[in-house]
């Protein structure tokens, strides 16, 4: 395109399509088997299998099979060097451009939290005698954040350049979120987003030791939450100047439509206690979007089931909604840390083309104190045209997406 | 879009401040090198680290127990903020936008959380110290003592995510509700790393760094923090943030540097600020400079400061905005002179100098460039 029509659709906003979706998570490899999941309730929360954890609270999480994901891409050449995050960028990515062979990014915007951490876990235990060095140098060249991003791309032979978003558990959202903004306005035409990230055992121990984690099954919103679970996963969406992907044929499965992020320099684990960070984020996504409160149908919560993050997020929803429908899939398949906020992009993508809304399972009471319409342990039909997806991470970053049913 | 500098800050192991580097790289001065060690392993790296001194005068609670990187980070930013004449109220604090960009991030507390779970169990590890092992830890702290409200962005990369922050902060600053964008970089040092980048043959064990040497005998590491407000008017500006690039194998870096370089090249640039450290990246830059811009000045600051990672790119910029703004570039150290590139191996007035271009190649596989100029 040209700069002078780039610099046209600056003054009048692009529409911003997804044409496209990968997701691998607790939930299932792909759309269809995380709609079949979402559909059913499923708790696919298991007990911990990748290391051990005797010694924590928690002994459960949401894990993605490593027989199902090594399998996937053995194909690739050297595959077993590399680390799972990228097995999971790797087959993410393979499901969309299965449907989209034709998408070329100019941008790649991916989140994550860990990045390659357990590989640096396994240099650092063989440096303190418990291991073979020797794989060292494979460990130290996996171990960056960027590593799975760039080799999901060369896979495919996608060489846009990327940015890797850590703003902790909010990563994936803000990595959409900002890809939104860069096609919105009309610097680019087609951006990759998404986020990964796999478990690893220092951060399964750092939740725990903050006591964020629960021995329990996790509740959010509920009276008797006491906790997240982790999870792992990754989730990609081709993102386009809706007109051109239409030119070009492409299906339209939804848009995103608003974006909002807020800072709230609270405390470095714990949300401003009002929601006023929540809440900011929440505002200015709904302000992106041209829309108002009320139009919005549908909300995947952050609700992580912590104390805090359910209470000041809880807040902020009622705050500014009125009965809205609100649910925490987390409580199906674990926090996914930087991919959460892209596998549930994917969650409200399902629901607006499907219409019904997730559920909120293990759900027993509500909370007096959160005052919220919460979909209680059963997905229900309904209409949906706009779903808002929240996520909030360490450091006060707070970050809200807007997606609308597409209507041709 | 018109972006450009309006204030700078910098804290390196020559010190900390704009003027007083400056000064002390066009002498020709290098960072001393610090040897370095750990308990348990009988090996010794040399590093250049940064003198306490640059530090005393910053002082937060969120700095209580903040590691050394969001220390860095903290006293750059407050520079650059104060250099450019901004001052953050609740009015325009979410009119300003933070970048942060990060490589290894804070490594000094992870390998301490870590080693308490290694060495004791996982009931011994610390509450205390796990939020510092996350990646936006720094740029978390730098926000809440500038009181930033708005987008706050953590990037994470190799040696090039520095400029690939300029072009995410290029992207933020076309929303017209922004007037400011803060862009950090800052890293830290500890022995780990040393080690890490030693295994994948990328480190020497001690001073000097050659660069554009055939021997590619390693890089020194050092620590610190540079930082930049861009606003729509400034002293420099930035006239093209390319978004970068990656390659597969080292040996195919230099073709993604020339396409940068060819993308960014205009029919006169005075100099370029490479990012040769002594090791591979140094034969990739050599053959895209020499193809591209053969006319050109080369300059690395890298012998002189060390190998920063996560703050190299935006040391780069700094380099580049005092070498337009002082008409003058420093001389490159510990290199041969017999290289077929123009290097200067004496402090150099460049009188009619305008325009500039910063290239980066990471030891990630990430590469990216900007051009600037100045009128």
């Amino acid at each position: 395109m040209a700069q002078a029509d780039r610099r046209e659709s600056t003054n009048n906003p692009a529409r911003v399509a997804v044409t496209a979706a990968g997701v691998i998570s607790p939930l299932g490899f792909g759309l269809a088997e995380t709609l079949e999941s979402l559909r059913r309730a499923r708790d696919c929360v298991t007990p911990m299998m990748r290391f051990s954890v005797t010694q924590c609270r928690c002994k459960t999480a949401g894990q993605v099979s490593d027989s199902r994901l090594l399998a996937g891409d053995s194909q690739i050449p050297r595959s077993g060097r590399l680390h799972r995050a990228s097995h999971m960028m790797i087959q993410a990515l393979q499901q969309l451009v299965a449907r989209q062979p034709g998408f070329e990014p100019e941008l790649t915007v991916i989140g994550t939290t860990s990045g390659g951490m357990s590989y640096g876990e396994r240099y650092y235990r063989s440096l303190n005698g418990a291991g073979d060095l020797r794989k060292a140098p494979t460990w130290i060249a996996n171990y960056p954040a960027q590593k799975p991003v760039i080799d999901a791309q060369t896979a495919f032979g996608i060489s846009a350049p990327c940015h890797v978003i850590a703003n902790a558990c909010a990563s994936g959202t803000n990595a959409i979120g900002h890809a939104f903004e860069c096609v919105r306005s009309g610097r680019y035409q087609r951006v990759l987003a998404g986020g990964y990230d796999a478990l690893a055992e220092m951060v399964f121990v750092g939740f725990d030791s903050l006591q964020a984690s629960t021995p329990d099954k996790c509740r959010p919103f509920d009276r008797q939450r006491s906790g997240m679970v982790l999870g792992e996963g990754a989730a990609v969406f081709a993102l386009e100047n809706l007109e051109l992907a239409r030119k070009r044929g492409a299906p339209v499965l939804a848009e995103i439509i608003g974006y909002g992020i807020s800072t709230d320099n609270f405390h470095i684990t714990q949300p401003e206690p009002s929601g006023i960070g929540a809440r900011q984020a929440m505002e200015r996504a709904l302000t992106s979007a041209h829309v108002s409160a009320a139009d919005v149908d549908y909300i995947n919560a952050h609700g992580t089931a912590t104390l805090f993050n359910d209470a000041t997020e809880g807040k902020a929803i009622s705050a500014l909604f009125n009965g809205v429908p609100v649910s925490s899939t987390k409580s199906m398949m674990g926090h996914s840390l930087g991919a959460a906020g892209a596998i549930e992009a994917v969650v409200c993508l399902l629901a607006l083309q499907h219409q019904f809304l997730p559920a909120n399972i293990n759900f027993t009471a509500p909370d007096e104190d959160v005052d919220l319409n919460i979909i209680a342990n059963e997905p229900r039909s309904a209409a949906v045209s706009i779903a808002l997806s929240n996520s909030f991470g360490f450091g006060g970053t707070n970050a809200s997406l807007i997606m609308r049913k597409f209507e041709p | 879009m018109s972006l450009a500098i309006a204030g700078m800050g910098w804290v390196t192991p020559l010190g900390t401040g704009i003027d007083s580097v400056w000064q002390r790289l066009l002498q020709g001065e290098e960072a001393s090198a610090t040897p370095i060690s750990e308990q348990l392993v009988d090996r010794v790296y040399n590093v250049f680290r940064v003198p306490e001194s640059g530090l005393k005068e910053i002082s937060h609670p969120r700095l209580r127990r903040a590691s050394a990187i969001s220390r860095f980070a903290a006293v750059a930013g407050l520079h650059a903020l104060e250099s450019a004449g901004l001052k953050l109220e609740s009015q325009n604090a979410d009119r300003i936008a933070l970048v942060f960009a990060i490589s290894n991030g804070g490594v000094v507390y992870t390998k301490r959380f870590y080693h308490q779970i290694v060495g004791t169990g996982a009931h011994a590890a610390s509450p205390l110290l796990f939020p510092e092992t996350v990646f936006n830890a720094p740029a978390s702290h730098l926000a809440a003592i500038l009181g930033v409200t708005g987008a706050t962005y953590t990037l994470v990369g190799d040696g090039a995510v520095g400029l690939t922050a300029i072009t995410m902060a290029e992207q933020l600053m076309a929303n017209e509700a922004l007037d400011y964008c803060l862009v950090v970089g800052s890293e830290e040092i500890d022995w780990l790393l040393c080690d890490a980048y030693r295994r994948w043959r990328l480190l020497r064990a001690a001073p000097p760094i050659e660069p554009f040497s055939t021997q590619h005998r390693g890089m020194i590491l050092s620590e610190g923090a540079g930082a930049i407000v861009l606003a729509r008017n400034g002293f420099v500006t930035i006239e093209r943030a390319h978004p970068g690039g990656h390659f597969g194998r080292r040996a195919e870096a230099g073709k993604t540097l020339k396409r940068i370089l060819c993308d960014l090249r205009e029919s006169e640039i005075d100099f370029v600020i490479s990012s040769a450290n002594g090791t591979f990246v140094d034969q990739a830059e050599f053959e895209a400079l020499q193809d591209v811009v053969p006319n050109a000045l080369i300059y690395t600051g890298k012998p002189a400061l060390g190998e920063s990672v996560g703050a190299a790119g935006l040391w780069q910029i700094i380099l580049a905005a005092q070498a337009l703004r002082s008409k003058e570039i420093a001389p490159v150290l510990h290199t041969n002179h017999s290289l077929r590139l123009r290097l200067p191996f004496l402090p150099t007035p460049m009188p009619t100098a305008r325009r500039a271009i910063v290239l980066s190649c990471g030891l990630n596989q990430q590469a990216a460039g900007l051009r600037m100029a100045i009128e």
